[in-house]
């Protein structure tokens, strides 16, 4: 039972995740890390998500987040870009500090958000990708269940990346 | 004011659409309203200038310059040296008035002419949208300012003529429209810039007032270049043929657009810019050729049709053809009779489509073959179209009749000058003018004069419909909706008794066009002149073809149909399409390997072509340092796990071993210190095995079948070819004379902090310096994401051949048929997503 294993790392791994790729988003101006990666990063936590839970109960939580989430990551890159309109020019870095109470001094600009903007869009992306392939291998899975004896020799495996293969090769040894 | 005037039309199409006006008896008069105030705002504005010299007027017209009456600037991209500039002087009212004045009559119209049309909001939003780009062209002092509202009316009339979208008649003539308007559009830029650049400002005022731009070298190309702009939008030979296919549109629209406004935009460019471009020998021939096939054609063909409304289209069409025959010349009285002719049309060919589209919607028929004897049935519309036919046939003294007399006049008196083009131009208007009263007198006497009885001798003879019964109106139209097009051709009617009033305002358009004061005025009576004389006999020739149309109409259905501009266009089209498909099959019609393969070699190419350009000597490193231990270590890892991958037979084992090749390539960024990159490649390598190792695991163990020499062969050479474009791609990078070349990472290193505010340069590159390139990248990976989504989560797309080959589990088959042709995708699609991550 693999997915004992998978669920446990899960509980764990998980939040530890998505932290890592909070982390690594903000530091990433300074230290390596940025949007890409971190949108990579919680795309990776959302698989074992999706290793462990299955896609039907990953899609049910986050699914309908995911094309907005596109959506409002470009929206906010390009917002970000705008803000550099009112000192001229489409995204010219524009920096204002906060002296916040707990955080501290900090230092925050257009180009920050719009790392924000990208992470959101790398993140939802990857995620749906994963979720759509996970649906469709699964669903290839319960075919093959249900025609496994009959059609052995050309079951959907057959149609491989090299698709131009005649469908008789079980026959050659 | 004039910025406000537009802010108050667009606003208000926003409201109407609001207040959902199909639902309000009282929208037609409140959507004619801001027209109407802009209107009234105009002629009071003017009036005191037109009136002369009295007091405040005359000082504050010494303090504008060229005759403008206001002007007003506004900041807009400053970079880039636009502005929105506005000046309203004699031509720019002559037009705003039209616009206003005829969009007031077609928005109080459109209310009725779309009751009970759940989108009457949607058209009127459109309208005014159109209205406020038509009123900004017109009133527009700046080059680019022009162009931004020219191409607005282009987008506006696209919506407008394709309003019944649910016809694919309306689609194809919007389309058309719009190809042909936008065409044109995109040459008047280039030529906009070029005429700018030359002339050194886009300020039009300030380019109609330098002299001397036809010397210039590039005289030629900006001419063509415009008149390609104005020539497409106002319907000019070649390109005629898309008014007439716009008239899918609902009336209002062809009313407004298609007689008194758009296809105006044309001539009214043409006129704004004839103090700077005419004068030369090649405006004139251009626009008395163009103009005077376009008059003939227009006027001809008019003849032919049947629909009410495509009859009108041809006859504006020719009436534009005689504007632009008119502007070719310079004369004053030229100029005069091309303002009159602009107002006299207005004025009659506006209302006419109004009246075409009332039959219309009274009748239901717009065919002349089946009208007859609306006279009695819409004794009032019949009033208005009698009005409007008279003044299009020229008939005195109608306004139709002033405007022919200017315009023969003018051609006249440039023939008597000695001028070969004027004696063409005038035998062409006489001709046309022939014409023009033919069709004037078919629409008239077959739509509402004659009798409709059976006892119709000609039409019970001639034609093979048989009897003429008299149409039946099903609808009577409310009384506003019949006082539009009679309040237009009312005023049209009273024009002419009123010439001496508007003069002032006839000869200051006139003035705007010629550069220069206008002397000539317009007159209703010229005396006994050979003018009249000819005017007089185009009129009775009219009759006598009116009376021979049979044959006329015979003789013209005998020209070839796939000569006709529409057939020619759509063939074109279809070329185009026919391209696209064959561009796409050429390069997209393959498998995975085989495009793999041409996107590679595509890179290949240009490196190999540098690499015959460069003595092998260049490229070997300055240092010669040979690789350490850790490297060799990773380099054969990466090259055992690659012919892992190639020989490898099952699809898991290849999955696993190209995460290796991966992997030690992460290693390779992190000896040389590039942890972002690590970081990057590291989860897509992750990610990507995961992914693939989920799909492959879920499928039957598969063993790949052995390939075929020649594809095997094939792969090989472009494995070789990927391998040695990354490779001497890297080399020319280290080569002594690129490193030699100014590098650009310097900058980014040295300014990554100060300007930056970041010390992780990648990332300062990615989201700051270079943050247009990763918007874009992040927009392909949303196309992507949605051309995925669409893929993966399509219900089923091909079904693959094996599952009609089991009629023995017919019942799982039609369960699993969706997922069957999933199954196929994923197989197919999964390396291609892991390429794109």
């Amino acid at each position: 039972m693999p997915e004992l294993y998978l669920r446990f790392l899960n509980r764990i791994l998980t939040p530890v995740l998505l932290l890592l790729s909070l982390y690594l988003l903000l530091r990433g101006h300074n230290l390596p890390g940025g949007g890409f990666i971190a949108g990579l990063m919680a795309a990776a936590a959302f698989q074992l998500q999706i290793l462990s839970r299955g896609h039907e109960r990953v899609r049910r939580t986050i699914g309908p987040y995911l094309n907005s989430g596109i959506g409002l990551g470009l929206a906010v890159a390009i917002c970000a870009g705008a803000v550099g309109l009112l000192d001229g020019i489409f995204f010219k870095g524009v920096w204002f500090s906060l002296n916040l109470p707990v955080l501290g001094y900090l230092k925050i600009g257009t180009p920050v958000i719009f790392d924000l903007g990208v992470f959101l869009v790398v993140v939802s992306v990857a995620t749906s990708y994963l979720l759509g392939l996970s649906r469709v291998s699964d669903a290839a899975a319960l075919l093959r269940q249900d025609t496994d004896a009959p059609v052995r020799s050309d079951s959907p495996a057959s149609v491989m990346p090299d698709a131009n293969v005649e469908p008789s090769h079980r026959a050659e040894p | 004011m004039l910025a406000a005037s537009l802010s108050l039309i667009i606003v208000s199409g926003v409201i109407l659409y609001w207040i959902q006006p199909h639902r309000r008896a009282w929208a037609g008069w409140l959507s004619a309203l801001p027209p109407l105030a802009v209107t009234v705002w105009q002629l009071a504005t003017a009036l005191p200038f037109l009136n002369g010299d009295a007091g405040t007027a005359s000082s504050a017209k010494a303090a504008l310059p060229n005759g403008a009456i206001l002007v007003e600037q506004y900041r807009w991209i400053e970079s880039l040296g636009l502005e929105l500039s506005f000046r309203l002087d004699g031509l720019s009212l002559l037009f705003g008035l039209i616009i206003s004045g005829v969009g007031a009559a077609v928005a109080l119209y459109t209310h009725y002419y779309l009751e009970n049309d759940g989108r009457q909001g949607y058209f009127y939003l459109s309208l005014f949208a159109f209205m406020g780009s038509m009123l900004g062209l017109v009133w527009a002092d700046n080059l680019l300012t022009l162009f931004v509202f020219w191409e607005g009316t282009s987008v506006t009339s696209y919506l407008l003529i394709g309003y019944s979208h649910q016809s694919a008649v309306a689609r194809g003539g919007a389309r058309n429209a719009f190809i042909v308007t936008a065409g044109g559009g995109l040459a008047l830029i280039a030529g906009m810039i070029l005429l700018g650049q030359q002339s050194g400002t886009y300020t039009i005022s300030e380019i109609v007032a330098r002299p001397g731009l036809t010397d210039l070298d590039l005289y030629p190309a900006i001419l063509i270049l415009i008149l390609l702009g104005a020539f497409s939008k106002s319907a000019q030979f070649p390109f005629h043929w898309w008014l007439p296919g716009a008239m899918a549109a609902p009336t209002p629209a062809s009313a407004y657009l298609h007689s008194a406004t758009m296809v105006k935009a044309g001539i009214y460019l043409l006129a704004r810019l004839h103090p700077a471009l005419s004068g030369h020998p090649m405006w004139l021939w251009a626009l008395l050729i163009f103009g005077g096939t376009t008059m003939l054609v227009g006027a001809i063909t008019a003849v032919r049709h049947w629909d009410m409304k495509a009859l009108l289209a041809y006859a504006t069409v020719s009436q534009l053809g005689i504007l632009t025959t008119l502007l070719a010349f310079r004369s004053e009285a030229a100029l005069l009779a091309v303002v009159v002719g602009i107002l006299a049309h207005a004025l009659y060919k506006g209302p006419l489509f109004l009246v075409a589209g009332i039959v219309d919607h009274a009748t239901g028929v717009r065919d002349l073959r089946k009208l007859a004897g609306l006279r009695s049935s819409l004794p009032v519309t019949s009033a208005a179209a009698l009005l409007a036919t008279l003044s299009m046939a020229g008939i005195p003294p109608l306004f139709g009749f002033v405007s022919k007399e200017a315009l023969l006049e003018s051609f006249f008196e440039s023939g008597e000058h000695g001028e070969i083009a004027g004696w063409i131009a005038f035998g062409a208007a006489t001709l046309a003018g022939t014409f023009f009263v033919t069709y004037s007198l078919t629409l008239l006497w077959e739509a509402f004069l004659r009798p409709g009885s059976t006892g119709e001798a000609e039409g019970s003879t001639r034609e093979s419909s048989g009897h003429i019964v008299q149409t039946r109106v099903h609808h009577a139209p409310a009384a506003p909706f019949v006082a539009a097009p009679l309040l237009l051709a009312a005023t049209g009617t009273a024009a002419p008794f009123a010439l001496q009033p508007l003069d002032a305002f006839l000869t200051s358009a006139a003035a705007s066009i010629a550069g220069a004061p206008v002397h000539k005025h317009a007159a209703l009576w010229h005396g006994f002149t050979p003018v009249l004389l000819t005017s007089l006999l185009a009129i009775a020739a009219g009759v006598w073809l009116f009376q021979k149309r049979y044959y006329l109409r015979r003789a013209l259905a005998l020209l070839p149909e796939n000569l006709r501009g529409v057939v020619l266009f759509q063939n074109f089209l279809d070329g185009i399409y026919a391209l696209g498909q064959f561009t796409a099959r050429f390069s997209q019609g393959y498998t995975l390997a085989t495009q793999a393969a041409i996107v590679l070699l595509a890179a290949f190419v240009p490196v190999a072509v540098a690499l015959l350009q460069i003595a092998p000597g260049d490229l070997l490193t300055p240092s010669g340092v040979l690789p350490g231990a850790p490297e060799t270590v990773l380099i054969l890892m990466t090259v055992v796990s690659a012919y892992v991958t190639v020989r490898i037979r099952t699809s898991l084992g290849a999955i696993v071993s190209l995460g290796v090749v991966g992997v030690s390539v992460t290693l390779f960024y992190v000896f040389f210190s590039a942890p972002d990159l690590a970081l990057t490649q590291l989860l897509i390598e992750v990610l990507t095995v995961v992914l693939l190792v989920l799909v492959f695991t879920k499928l039957p163990p598969d063993i790949r079948p052995p390939m075929q020499k020649l594809k095997q062969i094939r792969n090989v050479l472009v494995a070789l070819a990927a391998g040695a474009f990354g490779f001497f791609l890297v080399l020319f990078n280290t080569s002594e004379a690129m490193q030699a070349a100014k590098s650009i990472s310097g900058y980014f290193l040295h300014n990554a902090v100060p300007k930056g505010n970041g010390t992780n340069v990648v990332n300062v590159i990615l989201v700051d310096f270079r943050a247009f390139d990763t918007m874009g990248e992040i927009t392909v990976l949303a196309l992507a994401a949605l051309g995925g989504y669409a893929l993966l989560n399509a219900p089923r797309v091909n079904l693959p051949s094996w599952t009609s080959q089991r009629p023995e589990s017919e019942s799982t088959e039609s369960r699993q048929n969706p997922t069957a042709a999933e199954t196929e995708q994923s197989s197919t699609e999964s390396p291609a997503k892991a390429g794109e991550k």
